[in-house]
Order: structure tokens, then sequence, then C-alpha cells
């Protein structure tokens, strides 16, 4: 007779990591021998290590004690051998459920060699906190990249970075009040309590004038509030204050949504770069699951990053000439870019948000007489940017503007961990797309390209930069629709581990995206982390403006492409019943404070 | 929807003398929203229920990520209420993958202003499969079980006892499947923990 423990046997869930021969609790000489540099970070900090572990290809964990986190994060970030080795970000977890504890863990992308995938890896710091004193010594002092990190965790989960050299608020409202966390997994998306109006701005210094600029960029037309502290033309110092439009992605998606729901929320994200959001989450999933996608999925979503890439540079490009008072050549950069827009529109359905991803592949194939058009378009940009180019360098309102302002150094673009266009234009060579294993998710390992990289620093070599892109950008095209392999396009999933973490990351055309995923129970997402690359690149924006006049910060802020409702990711709807009922104005007040910020 | 026409489509009935204007001076510049523009046949506008082809087994509802669609059980009616807002959807067609019966189909309309919000909403009621042993309403429609009939292989399944039980509420197969194995073994306990289990999985 079958009893329910043999059913039970049955229907246990099989690990497919396992199977495939990448255990996640693999015996630690087998993890350490497996890169370069993982063994000697262990031997540095035997006694601290509690537990090493793989997370998937090329995602290493170490579990340490939290009093060395300062120093491990650094012993990574300045390692003499890794030169672009970079702190990408944090994720804060509320793991009280499980075990009673928080969690804060810094991870960095690390660059043995620069652009061999096969090489570098992720390494996770992961760093247990009792519930009771949730706190962690900062590191902020020593590496600005983990300035608005370490805030970040400060406010959403009630860390306490101690050490942390700039305490303020960073993400929630002035209006919230104090001690009310609420990525803590106590607190009800639906909760949004409300306080008094605290504002916390930097102090004005000596002999200064205050010059706000904001609540809304007059170029980019988004919400970010910069205070420029100016001796007469020129500015000395600069406040920022922003994350506007917080919108409570992340709390959303966490135990609301399945995996699949989560990915159309991680598309709208950004209205720009939305499918390297999509991409880069369907890819955490993926590697959770252990699931190699079909190659053709693979060429398809590389062919659409691409073309997003080629339009999202030629809008930024458009927004820069119009920045600078080049209005012509501005209207010429948005006609060009048009038509490919009008493709995309046919090959997935939407000019933007192209709904054309699922965990496991891609929804819709790229019929063959498609490429015709792809092609067609392809050649005429390739023209049409060129004569373009040519014309923009060549007119000296552009030049002048550009030339020589915003100068970001290399030290200080390695310091904040500056990405995408931005670093490049610095000097530093890196490009997710080559450096990290994307294979899994994208065919980048099957292409040819060259990644541009400039020295000088300043506004115009960002423009260089992202035109050289450009270019390959449209070369990667044409050899995918070369190189298309047939087949299917998408393999199904099924059941995703419990409490497993693994990271999905693409090069958007601003820089790395990051997508943390740790999966829950019944296939929920536990905890799910976005860093949009503009979250790296705008700490690092003061410093650009420092010693430049007021009449130059539109541009030079605009020059790093940001993103604000990217980096600020996180609102939410609440479907009611549809009664309808008089209000005293009491009542309303009161809802009004109840859902305050969710409509 | 159905029934009432959209703003941008009130307003391409207006007699407009400024249609004819525009495409004589202005070669590029249209006259929308006085006239239709063309879409391209690949793009997803907002899809629609249709209701003569809908079961009700809201496998779209399980796949919506914006909770466009809504899914309300009535046990006193005796109805199972499939509600659409199109103000709600994002486009993304996984309902039209989705629906087994293809009653999701997708269209190519984009306009939803409106000055009704009650046009946005598409309501399908269904009636639910009705037991006769306990006098109940099941979860399930009467629509559903007439499509698992369709589509379940004749070769392989009993269909006289399927017919006999696929009408039953949970408890009331439970029952019968006790009451069947008395009958056969004559002894009730040993029956009992196997339809235990058996409602388990």
């Amino acid at each position: 007779m079958v009893t329910t423990r043999d059913l039970e046997a049955h229907f246990e869930f099989e690990c497919r990591a396992c199977e495939n021969g990448h255990c996640r609790k693999a015996d630690v000489e087998t993890i350490l021998s497996e890169r370069k540099g993982l063994k000697e970070f262990y031997e540095a900090f035997k006694e601290h290590i509690k537990e090493c572990k793989r997370m998937t290809y090329g995602q290493y964990m170490f579990v340490i004690d939290r009093e060395v986190l300062p120093e491990a994060v650094l012993w990574w970030h300045n390692h003499p051998e890794f030169k672009e080795t970079h702190l990408s970000t944090a994720v804060g977890t509320d793991e009280r459920p499980l075990n009673g504890k928080f969690v804060y863990m810094p991870f960095l992308n690390v660059q043995v060699e620069p652009q061999n995938m096969d090489e570098n890896y992720w390494v996770f710091l992961k760093a247990y906190m009792p519930a009771d004193d949730p706190s962690f010594p900062s590191v902020a002092a020593k590496l600005p990249a983990a300035l608005w990190i370490e805030r970040e965790v400060k406010d959403l989960l009630g860390f306490n970075p101690v050490g942390h050299p700039d305490p303020r608020r960073l993400i929630l409202p002035e209006d919230w009040p104090e001690g009310v966390y609420p990525l803590r997994k106590d607190m009800d998306y639906r909760h949004s309590p409300m306080a008094e109006v605290k504002t916390e701005f930097k102090e004005k210094p000596e002999g200064t004038t205050l010059v706000p600029m904001g609540p809304v960029h007059m170029g980019i037309e988004e919400p970010a509030h910069f205070r420029l502290f100016v001796k007469g033309e020129e500015i000395v110092d600069v406040d920022y204050r922003g994350f506007y439009s917080h919108r409570g992605i992340e709390k959303t998606g966490e135990g609301r949504l399945t995996y699949n729901q989560v990915l159309f929320l991680a598309e709208r994200i950004c209205g720009i770069c939305g499918y390297q959001h999509s991409v880069s989450y369907a890819m955490a999933v993926e590697r959770l699951a252990d699931v190699e996608i079909p190659d053709r999925a693979r060429y398809i979503r590389t062919l659409m990053l691409e073309l997003e890439r080629i339009h999202n540079h030629l809008l930024w490009v458009g927004i820069a000439a119009h920045l600078v008072g080049y209005d012509t050549g501005f209207m010429h950069a948005w006609r060009i870019r048009e038509p490919v827009m009008w493709l995309v529109e046919r090959l997935t359905g939407n000019r933007k948000q192209y709904g054309m991803n699922i965990v496991g592949g891609v929804r819709r194939d790229i019929l063959d007489y498609r490429k015709e058009e792809i092609l067609k378009v392809v050649k005429q940009i390739r023209e049409e940017t060129k004569k373009f180019i040519d014309i923009a360098l060549n007119t000296n309102t552009f030049i002048k503007r550009a030339e020589g302002v915003g100068i970001l150094p290399y030290k200080i673009a390695k310091a904040y961990s500056v990405l995408g266009p931005t670093a490049r234009a610095s000097g530093r060579r890196i490009d997710t797309r080559l450096d990290q294993a994307t294979k899994t998710a994208m065919a980048y390992n099957e292409v040819d390209f060259k990644v541009p990289v400039y020295k000088e620093g300043d506004v115009l070599a960002r423009v260089l930069v992202r035109m050289d892109e450009l270019f390959e950008s449209l070369w990667i095209v044409e050899q995918l629709i070369d190189q298309m392999p047939g087949g299917d396009i998408m393999v199904p999933i099924g059941d995703l581990p419990e409490y497993e973490e693994a990271l999905g990351f693409t090069e958007a055309h601003r820089g790395e995206v990051v997508h943390y995923v740790m999966t829950g129970e019944k296939n929920k997402v536990y905890r799910w982390k976005v860093r949009a690359p503009t979250y790296n690149n705008l700490p690092a924006v003061p410093e650009m403006l420092k010693g430049y006049h007021v009449a130059d910060a539109p541009l030079i802020i605009a020059s790093i492409d940001p993103c604000y409702s990217c980096t600020e990711r996180v609102q939410f709807v609440d479907v009611e019943t549809g009664k309808v009922k008089v209000l005293t104005e009491a009542e309303f007040n009161e809802l009004s404070i109840k859902y305050r910020g969710v409509f | 929807m159905a029934e009432s026409l959209s703003y941008t489509e009130k307003l391409k009935k207006w007699n407009r003398f400024e249609v004819e204007k525009f495409s004589k001076k202005a070669p590029v510049t249209t006259p929308y929203p006085f006239i239709d523009i063309e879409k391209p046949p690949e793009y997803r506008g907002i899809p629609h229920i249709n209701p003569e082809k809908c079961i009700g087994c809201g496998a779209c509802v399980n796949a919506c990520p914006p909770d466009a669609l809504i899914l309300e059980w009535d046990k006193k009616r005796g109805v199972k209420r499939l509600t659409f807002n199109a103000a709600r959807c994002i486009r993304c067609h996984r309902c039209v993958e989705v629906c087994p019966t293809g009653a999701m189909e997708p269209t190519n309309i984009f306009e939803i202003a409106t000055d009704n919000k009650e046009d946005l909403v598409e309501v399908v009621e269904h009636k639910l499969a009705y037991c006769e042993e306990c006098g109940e309403y099941l979860d399930f429609t009467e629509r559903q079980i007439e499509y698992v009939k369709a589509i379940l292989p004749k070769e392989i399944i009993d269909m006289y006892a399927l017919e006999d039980r696929i009408g039953l509420t949970q408890e009331a197969k439970m029952r019968k499947t006790v009451e069947k194995l008395r009958e056969t073994e004559g002894n009730a306990y040993p029956a009992f923990i196997l339809v235990k289990k058996g409602g388990e999985e």
C-alpha cells in the first residue's frame, strides 16, 4: 500500500542545481579553488568567516562577522591586482521570520581580468545582526560609494550604520514618522503613516549664496532637488534631496505577486531602460532555478537590449544638445531615433515596455521576414547618425559647452563606484556585458564588439563614449541577425528552491543594472532588491559640479543620463471596492492620511 | 465597453471642417483625434473578453500582473463573475496567452480616454454547477465541466464514472467513495484512511 510518506518523498523538491553539478553547498576547498582571490580572502579573514557558499555560477557568498565588514569591503575594493573591482550595492533583509535576525549584505563586482566573464565573479559579504541591535560599522567614511547604500538601509529597515558621516534621511518623505520601517516584514504594504514635516538640508557654508535647482530638473523633467552653494558664479558645494518618486515597488513585489508577475512590474520601474530591468530579473530567477534558456531566446533578448541601447543613446544625445542650446541637434537626434521605436513596435507589440520576456525565455519570436526590416533600419540609423555626429561635433555651440566641463577624475569615479558610460569616460574599463557571466541569459559572449574608453572625464567624453557605443550596438545587431540560431524560445521553470539567493545583471545604457532575488515559500519572492545605475552615478554628481558655473549645472547633471524613477523605485495601488459614499470632513481626512501616497 | 463608444471614437464622429483643411495645408501633421491613425498589426492593445467562448476558469486572473482581471463567487445566486477593468490593464497580453479557449481576444485599440469610467469595465457572469446531493453550488462553472468532458481522452477515461461524479462537491465525492468501498470490502476503517490521504493530495 502507498503511504503518505512515499507520496511526499515522490513529490519532494529535487534541487536542479545539484542535478546539474552546481551544488550550492559544495565543500569549502572546492569553492575557494574555483576563482582567483577567494582563497586569499579566506586566509585573511579566516577567524571571522562562518560559512562560504557558491550561490550560482560566478556568485560567491561569505557569511562573516559584522565587526569586520568595513575591512572586508575595503579589502576587495582596494585590491591591488583586481583594479576595477567596485562595491556594487548592499541588500538589507528582515530575516526575523526565518531565524530571528537581520541581514546586511554588501556585494562587490570583482574583476580579476577585464572582459573575461569566466574569471570574474560577484562576492557577497553577508553579516547577521541580532533583532534587538541591528547595527553595523559604517564604511562610508572611507568609501563614498557606501554613502547612499547605508542611508537607504537606515531608512527602510532601521539598521544603524555606526560612524556614518552623513546619517540624514535619504529615501523616505519628510513627513514619514521616525521608527516606522517599510521594508520590515511586520509592516503591511498598504500602511502609510504621516507625521510632522521635518526637513534636513545641509548647512550653508560661510560666505556663499544658495541657488535652489529643482524640485524638477529643467532638462529631463524629472523630480530632483539640487541646492547649489555658490560664490559669485562658481559652485562651491552641493546638497541633493531626491527620491520624490519613491514608489514601494520592492515591497509590492515581495510576497504579493508570483515570480512571473514581478517580471512585468520590474519592466515598469523605468520608462527608458525597462527591458534591461526585465532581463536582469528574469536572469536572477533563472539562476535560482538553475535552468539554461534556449539559444534563440538568448539571441532575441540581446537583440532587443541592443535596440534599446541604440534609441536610448540617441534620446540622450538629443537632450544634451537641447541643454547646450543646440536645438537643431535635439530635433535631428529624435528624428533619427523614431524609426527604431517603430521597428521595436513591430517586433514586440509596443514602443516601450516590450513585454517580451518571461522567466525562462521570450514570448515572441523574431520571424524571418522581420530580419530584412531590422537590417534596413540599422543601415539607415548608421548613415544618419554618422552625418549627425559629424555636424554636431563641428558645431561650436556644442563643443564649447561640453569640453572641459564637469570633469570626473578616475580616482573619484572609482571611489564612488561610478558605472556605465560615465565611468568609461573617466577611464574605467568596465562593461558588465563582458565582465560578468551574462552568458546564461544573453549572447554577448558570442558576438564581437569593442568597449570604448576615454580618459578626459568631461561631458564631451561622455558624449563620445555614447556615440561610439551606439555604432558598436548597430554592429552587434547585425551580427546577431546573421548568427541567429533556430529552436525553441522558452523553457518551463518549474518550482523554485526555497530561501535561496541569486543575482541578475545587465549593462543598461547608463551602467550595470542589478536585481537581487531571494525566494520564499510557494514560488514567491521573499526579498527583491533593485539597483539601477543612476543610484551609483548620482552621488558623484556633486563632485562633478564643484568648481563650475551655475549655467553648466543642468548639463553636468544630465550628462550622467540620470533616471530618477529607476533609482527611487519603490508606490502601490490598492483595489478598493467600488462603493460610493459621502464622507464627512473628518472621515475624509482620516482616509487621506491612511492612503496618502497611495493614489 | 462594447455598447458605448469611447471618447476618441465619439470625437471621430464630429464633423470638423479642419480635417480637410489640414490634409491640404500640412502634409505631415495629422488631425488626430478626428481621424484614425495607423497602428501596426502587431500592436498590443487592450484585450476583450468574448463571453461566448469564456468558460470562467480564471487562468487569466492568475496570470494578470496588475489585477486588471478579478474573479468573484456569488454562491447565493450561483454565479461566478469575471471582471475586466481596462483602466488597470498594462497591455501585456498574458491573459491572451494563457486562455485555454481563446476567449481573451487581442485588439489593437489603445484609446481608452472616456468621460465615464464604467465604459472601461467588462463583466462576464457564469452559472455555477449545482450539486444535487448536497444542494450546494460548486466552485466550477457549468461550462468548465462541459470543457473538461470535451477535452478528456475518451479512450482512457471511464466516462460513466466521470459523469457520475464530476458534478459533485468534494465532500459528496468523498462520501460516495467511502460508501462504495464499504459496500465492496465490508470494513469502513481502512477505506476511510485511504480516502483521507487521497483528499490531501
